[in-house]
């Protein structure tokens, strides 16, 4: 194929399994790493969800007091959005962005192997609150003055803070390594323009968190004085401003919902091209299209707190209507790319699918959102709890497991299973819009989110019924997919470099990848160089500046 | 490496990606060290907006509560200032000399920035004790201590780092073209001055 | 490509009947709003309508393009096909056509919005509507200085109040918190707004309600405030101005009545109530003989007494807020037996206790 493997492959020879493992600087096995513990606190944060939609199921309260419920979903957000949507996709740009740049490793090692370590230190300090009188119970947003001293006494709301401010260091350590990475590393021949549109929307990403996270650290930082040492921040009856918070909070908040859409978009937009046989349609589009969206995403904050009658609602509604410009442009580009390719339905290309046919729901009921007047009625309602699970599981989580199937061949050398794939799939695709499509009338009807119950008179009792169905159909989907992986890693079929025929570098070294990565580049000559060298004798096929 | 050795090598095409990261543009640590002060610069705004939301919002004289006395540039805020400014150029000076390969002037230069940002940092501590109100003491005091606070919690990284370059220069690591690491803290001192004067001009003077 | 043909007579019809019977699917589906019962809500209901027709267009476009692909362009041979990499003119217009579509959606919301944020000069009823953890209060204002002649209907997680107003009146809510954010949301009104806590010189939120059809509308708080948030209801009852006057007059006037003095001879029980907690959570009482309940509560905050033997409620105390507030309660005589007692606003286990009678 493209490269050579060193036969026996050259490894540097180590003590023991464990201690590799354990001081790694290697971008390959932090990435594994990312991966897996993010995928432990999923599962964790998936238990929480089956737990709130089994007491939801029908109305009164079945077997959890309040506070243990309004525990339950405040630890399921946080641990869902910061523990594993936001590392489990820093994972897959760990392994894979180095290798698509044609690099050897990221620009800083060592910074990380920290970045990594900081995230199952932060993750158990968030959940040891349950053992020290209770984890923190104010919602995954925090709000003061509930979160303040006087209302959310005891420390488990402290940890919940500490360890959110490590989690947020580790994400900002990483963001500098991508972006160094990226300008620094790249191959030569690859010019920003023939990047591959993963390392693109990563790089975006990664400067949305460089610049939006060390505001929540600020705030967060700003709530354990209030909380610790008197402080007056937020505390209205010292003088504080409760709104300072959801500014503060939303300002990151915000472009926080891009850091976890945007790496998935990548990942679909790497998959389509794959299978279907054509380049993706309007790449130079689609990376002005990545950076508008980051750009625009410090403009929109305040569309979560039109409510609060403070915020000059023209200018927020303005630029969240248009934010949704550069996302449509994004989906008419993958339609582009489907239209007249040659398809084949992977498993990876199913989830990529769904990718786009999920996330454009949550696209629509944000447009329906951006307008205030109906956001009056929608605001903290189920419709916006349906909204943001559209986005973020059937935007963010479709595209982890489409990342997951696509480069689980690189990263392990064998292939999983495409019919226990598409069993996943089915299983998964109708568990989700069972579980998280009722929430839409739910909330257009007046049902509130973050409540323990509901009254029986509301008419709310079927669409709760139907939504824990799908939640728990979700939670069995996940059966096949760990069968897949297990019996993979027993016995799974091995694959050489290039499983899929695919475009970007990645696929132009052995599968898994030595530890320096490559022994030889092909020439780069544009964004799909495996497609390039693959096709170098079906010239016709190349536009005039690719053709060698 | 050099650029002699690089064209006696074949052009294969690892060695031509070696050399082309060691040579062109700004060195991969400092491009480190510059992304990270921008997400320390916006952690500062983020600190900043809470000061001047408070300040806004604020029913009646804003300032230290009584009795503490109103913000004064002298004995304290003013000298320090003077002195972290005075460190940012012996800093710089420290640099140049490196830069002309000056191992002794870049020690020596080095030396006097530590000695100057620890005492930026005991003033700070010092004037503390002076100031009459505490962080708990309404919102001004808030607002007053947590910035100054991490600002001198940054100036005190910032004098680790110093002693690091130090040892470092003083087992004779640095060089003409071998400096990164000097370069790269220098940056990091000069932001922490240049938060300083925002922060001084704004507690001090805006008000 | 078929060549498009002007639609038949008979097709049109079918057409008409389709969009009638999506929209009774819709409706029973539950993607409207429920019927809106104020002026504003009108204006609410009908920009919610479009929005929604326009998601519903780009939904079936988009996803019905996306399964067609699939199925027409299916891998059927190794034929690599045509490579195209993009369009400048058929990027141009579908990144034009979006714009002027969110544009006219924004003007449309600005006009709407309008609508809901208008504000009369002269409220025929301005009601303060305060909330706390976790129930509300309503005081009708009259326009004197005087809180103590005002209306007052407090509302308990048993028991919660019912604000009653006028139809076809302009209605002025201001909104105050006591303690943390929550928000007043009457799904039928279309409408909630976020109550908060005052600080400094902040004006607190007003909304302003035109009802339109006399009934009884629920709401609840729609921001999470803490362990009962969920229980925090109420209700609107909207009434014609002359049942609304005849129960502005009937209804029971601001302030607590004055303490009963205590039994001569009589067991007296001190009980504080601070920091949503009661101080101790077992109290010892005689049988068979009247005993007073010296009740404390030490916060500004409403609080009560009330004693149940199991389900059944034998006492209800009157609430009262603090800080440093008495309230004695003369417990009339109960049989010997393990009975509980509880704070009425915050059934929660901090203010839950076992009173022994023996």
């Amino acid at each position: 194929m493209a490269t050579t493997t060193l036969e026996p492959r050259a490894e540097t020879y180590r003590s023991s399994w464990v201690i590799d493992w354990l001081t790694t600087v290697d971008h390959k096995k932090i990435g594994v790493l990312y991966i897996v513990n993010s995928f432990l606190f999923f599962f964790a944060a998936g238990i929480l969800a089956l737990v709130i939609r089994s007491e939801l199921a029908v109305p009164g309260l079945q077997f959890l007091d309040e506070r243990t419920y309004n525990q339950a979903f405040t630890m399921h957000g946080t641990i869902m959005i910061f523990l594993f949507i936001v590392p489990v996709l820093s994972g897959f740009a760990n392994y894979v962005v180095p290798l698509q740049l044609g690099a050897p490793d990221m620009a800083f090692p060592r910074i990380n192997a920290l970045s990594f370590w900081l995230l199952p230190l932060g993750g158990l300090l968030i959940f040891s609150g349950y053992l020290f009188g209770g984890a923190a119970a104010e919602g995954w947003t925090g709000y003061a003055p509930l979160s303040g001293g006087t209302y959310a006494a005891g420390v488990g709301t402290d940890l919940w803070l500490i360890g959110l401010t490590l989690v947020g260091t580790a994400s900002i350590l990483g963001a500098v390594n991508i972006i160094a990475t990226v300008f620094k590393m790249r191959a030569p021949g690859m010019t920003l323009m023939r990047m591959p549109i993963f390392c693109w929307t990563v790089l975006v990403t990664a400067v949305l968190i460089l610049l939006a996270t060390p505001v929540l650290t600020a705030g967060l930082i700003a709530l354990f004085i209030d909380r610790n040492y008197g402080g007056s921040f937020f505390d209205p009856t010292t003088g504080g401003q409760p709104i300072l918070w959801q500014h503060i909070f939303w300002f990151f908040g915000h472009p926080e919902v891009y850091i976890v859409i945007l790496p998935a978009m990548g990942v679909v937009s790497e998959i389509l091209p794959v299978f279907s046989r054509k380049p993706l349609f309007g790449y130079r589009a689609f990376v002005f299209a990545t950076i508008a969206i980051g750009l625009l995403s410090f403009s929109v904050w305040a569309h979560h707190m039109f409510t609060t009658g403070v915020v000059f609602l023209p200018f927020f509604a303005f630029m969240t209507a248009l934010i949704a410009v550069p996302t449509g442009v994004k989906m008419f580009n993958w339609m582009a790319t489907l239209w007249r390719g040659s398809i084949s339905l992977t498993t990876p290309m199913l989830f990529a699918l769904g990718f786009v046919t999920m996330f454009l729901i949550g696209g629509i009921t944000g447009v329906m959102l951006s307008a205030p007047a109906v956001d009056f009625h929608l605001q903290d309602t189920y419709f916006v709890v349906g909204h943001l699970h559209y986005v973020f599981f059937g935007g963010s989580v479709f595209g982890v497991f489409a990342a997951t199937y696509f480069w689980f061949p690189k990263i392990t050398g064998r292939r999983l299973n495409e019919r226990l794939g598409k069993v996943h799939f089915w299983i998964h695709f109708i568990g989700f819009n069972l579980a998280f499509f009722p929430m839409h009338p739910l909330g257009i009807t007046g049902m509130p989110r973050r409540v323990s119950d509901y009254s029986p008179d509301a008419g709310w009792t079927l669409w709760n019924m139907a939504s824990t169905a799908g939640a728990f159909m979700i939670a069995i989907s996940v059966l096949p997919f760990l069968i897949n992986v297990i019996a993979t890693f027993i016995n799974g079929e091995r694959v050489g470099d290039d499983p899929w025929e695919a475009n970007t570098l990645e696929w132009a070294t052995s599968s898994p990848p030595p530890p320096y990565n490559f022994d030889k580049l092909p020439p780069i000559r544009s964004e799909r160089p495996v497609f390039d060298l693959r096709h170098k004798h079906d010239v016709e096929h190349l536009s005039a500046e690719e053709r060698p | 490496m050099s650029v002699e050795a690089s064209t006696s090598m074949s052009a294969d095409i690892t060695t031509r990606v070696e050399v082309a990261r060691r040579e062109s543009g700004m060195p991969t640590p400092l491009v480190g060290m510059l992304l990270f002060i921008a997400s320390e610069v916006m952690f500062f705004g983020g600190l900043f907006a809470a000061y001047f939301n408070a300040r806004a919002a604020f029913v009646g004289e804003w300032g230290p509560p009584a009795p503490a006395p109103e913000l004064e540039i002298l004995p304290l805020a003013l000298p320090l200032t003077v002195i972290l400014l005075t460190s940012s150029l012996t800093m710089q000076l420290g640099v140049w000399a490196i830069r002309r390969g000056n191992q002794g002037a870049m020690r020596f230069w080095t030396a006097i920035t530590l000695l100057l940002g620890i005492s930026f940092v005991a003033g700070q501590l010092y004037d503390y004790t002076t100031l009459g109100f505490g962080i708990s003491d309404g919102v001004f005091g808030t607002v007053f201590y947590t910035l100054t606070g991490f600002h001198g919690a940054h100036v005190f990284g910032g004098t680790v780092g110093l002693t690091i370059l130090l040892a470092r220069a003083i087992q004779g690591q640095f060089s003409a073209r071998n400096h990164v690491a000097v370069e790269a803290i220098s940056i990091y001192w000069h932001f922490v001055d240049v938060v300083w004067i925002a922060l001084f001009t704004t507690l001090y003077f805006l008000r | 490509m078929r060549p498009s043909a002007a639609p038949s007579r008979l097709q049109t019809r079918l057409l008409a009947v389709a969009a009638l019977l999506l929209t009774t699917l819709v409706a029973g589906c539950g993607m409207l709003p429920p019927d809106p019962k104020t002026e504003a809500a009108k204006a609410v209901w009908d920009l919610y309508l479009i929005v929604f027709i326009m998601g519903a267009i780009v939904f079936v476009g988009v996803e019905g393009f996306i399964v067609y692909a699939i199925l027409r362009y299916r891998r059927r041979d190794d034929h690599l096909p045509d490579q195209l990499h993009g369009n400048n003119l058929v990027e141009m217009i579908w990144t034009a056509i979006p714009t002027v579509i969110v544009l006219v959606l924004f003007v449309l919301s600005s006009i709407a919005l309008g609508a809901v944020e208008a504000r009369s000069d002269n409220p025929s009823v301005t009601i303060e509507v305060d909330g706390f953890q976790w129930q509300w209060e309503f005081r009708y204002l009259d326009g004197d200085a005087d809180p103590g002649n005002d209306v007052l209907v407090t509302g308990s997680p048993a028991d919660p109040p019912v604000m009653a107003l006028p139809i076809n009146e302009p209605v002025r809510l201001v909104l105050r918190s006591r303690d943390v954010i929550h928000a007043f949301y009457v799904p039928n009104f279309l409408i909630k707004r976020d109550v908060m806590p005052i600080s400094g010189e902040q004006p607190p939120n007003e909304m302003e309600l035109n009802v339109t059809e006399v009934g009884t509308y629920g709401g609840q708080c729609a921001e999470f405030c803490g362990d009962l948030h969920a229980r925090m209801t109420f209700s609107v009852e909207a009434m014609t101005r002359a049942d609304y006057d005849a129960w502005l007059a009937a209804a029971p006037r601001g302030g607590s009545p004055p303490p009963p003095s205590v039994a001569p001879g009589a067991t007296v029980l001190d009980l504080t109530a601070d920091m949503i907690e009661f101080d101790t959570h077992q109290l010892t009482a005689p049988a068979d003989e009247a005993f007073t309940m010296r009740f404390m509560n030490e916060e500004d905050v409403i609080h009560n007494v009330a004693i149940f033997r199991g389900e059944e409620r034998i006492f209800t105390g009157d609430g009262v807020t603090g800080p440093d507030a008495t309230i004695d309660y003369v417990i009339p005589p109960l049989p010997p037996g393990e009975y509980t007692f509880q704070c009425d606003y915050h059934p929660v286990p901090d203010m839950t206790g076992t009173l022994t009678v023996e």
